[in-house]
């Protein structure tokens, strides 16, 4: 994808990720953390324009449990229309726990495919090894689920090529960018260009940065030709010193500038097709 | 096993959840989803090792 696809007017796929495994309610109360409360903020965002839900599941105390993805996923269907459901199969927990995203009846249309670790603390590290990246993408291949596939920093870029080469994903490709933290590629609008630049052909790329990036980052992803992805998992406040009151919030404003940009937002059908989801 | 310095509680005398959060007792903050895995030794984490602040108190290092 490239400004050519801006220019043109190419649908932005707009992805909310409500919540998160990072961070919770200690860190802003607005963070949706049952499966209720994020099926009717997941609902607000769909009404605004996202075409897909980026999802975790969280126990009662807040805490990072896949084995509530099934509740998570149930409630969103309940109360949305068409919205594509993503579920993680990123995070700490070993294997066996992150392969559970893929496993829920019905299995998601897509699913997030991270494709290295990253660092939390001074000794938390994300388990994802290139035998754990290959059994998920086999078993995604295998249900029907499409991959975004997550990259922390530019060497990862090497995994998307490599799966690709391999035909363990299937085209067109679809990669999140991940800039910001201490983890994430260092979040310059030159790194953007330059990640993009190394994007395999036939590939669709979307832009997710943390905190105060979120906004400028993802907006050059619109100019770009690329797609979007905000909310609060990513990002906690609207402005410097107000925190998001709902991820709808954050939708809105991004809704609005894509719009501006003379881009229009993808319907879920429309993200389907342009993602090859069937 | 859990660290010693963990309680689950509603609130921390400013703010109040609807439900039980954890809790550490040396920031004396409320811990993150993350970081609860470590408190609770869960997967691989051991809170002696792998706790920075849990360290500190101790009066040791973080490994």
């Amino acid at each position: 994808m490239t400004y050519e696809h801006y220019l043109e007017g190419v649908p932005v796929i707009l992805t909310v990720a409500t919540t998160g495994g990072v961070r919770g309610k200690e860190a802003n109360p607005n963070v949706p953390e049952q499966p209720e409360e994020i099926a009717a903020q997941v609902r607000e965002c769909e009404k605004l324009g996202a075409a897909v839900v980026h999802v975790h599941g969280r126990d009662e105390h807040g805490e990072n449990d896949a084995g509530r993805l099934q509740a998570v996923d149930d409630a969103i269907r309940d109360r949305c229309e068409d919205i594509v459901i993503q579920n993680t199969t990123g995070g700490q927990a070993p294997y066996e726990e992150r392969v559970r995203g893929i496993r829920t009846d019905p299995p998601p249309e897509m699913a997030s495919l991270d494709l290295g670790p990253f660092k939390r603390g001074q000794h938390i590290i994300t388990e994802h090894t290139r035998h754990n990246i290959d059994s998920l993408a086999t078993e995604m291949q295998e249900r029907g689920i499409k991959p975004e596939m997550e990259v922390f920093n530019g060497g990862q870029l090497q995994e998307v090529h490599r799966l690709a080469d391999e035909g363990l994903v299937t085209e067109p490709y679809y990669v999140n960018l991940i800039f910001g933290g201490r983890s994430f590629t260092i979040p310059t609008p030159r790194n953007v260009l330059g990640m993009v630049a190394d994007l395999p052909p036939n590939t669709q790329f979307n832009v997710l940065a943390t905190g105060r990036h979120q906004l400028p980052l993802t907006t050059l992803s619109v100019l770009l030709g690329g797609h979007v992805r905000v909310g609060l998992e990513d990002n906690h406040y609207l402005e410097r010193g107000r925190p998001a009151t709902s991820n709808a919030e954050l939708v809105a404003r991004s809704a609005a500038i894509i719009e501006h940009l003379g881009r229009d937002l993808a319907t879920p059908a429309e993200a389907r097709e342009r993602l090859g989801i069937y | 096993m859990s660290c010693p310095y963990l309680e689950y509680r509603t609130t921390d005398g400013d703010r109040e959840f609807d439900a039980e959060r954890a809790y550490c007792l040396v920031a004396d903050r409320f811990v993150s989803p993350m970081k609860a895995d470590v408190c609770n030794e869960r997967f691989e984490f051991a809170y002696d090792e792998h706790c920075e602040l849990y360290a500190r108190h101790e009066g040791g290092r973080v490994q």
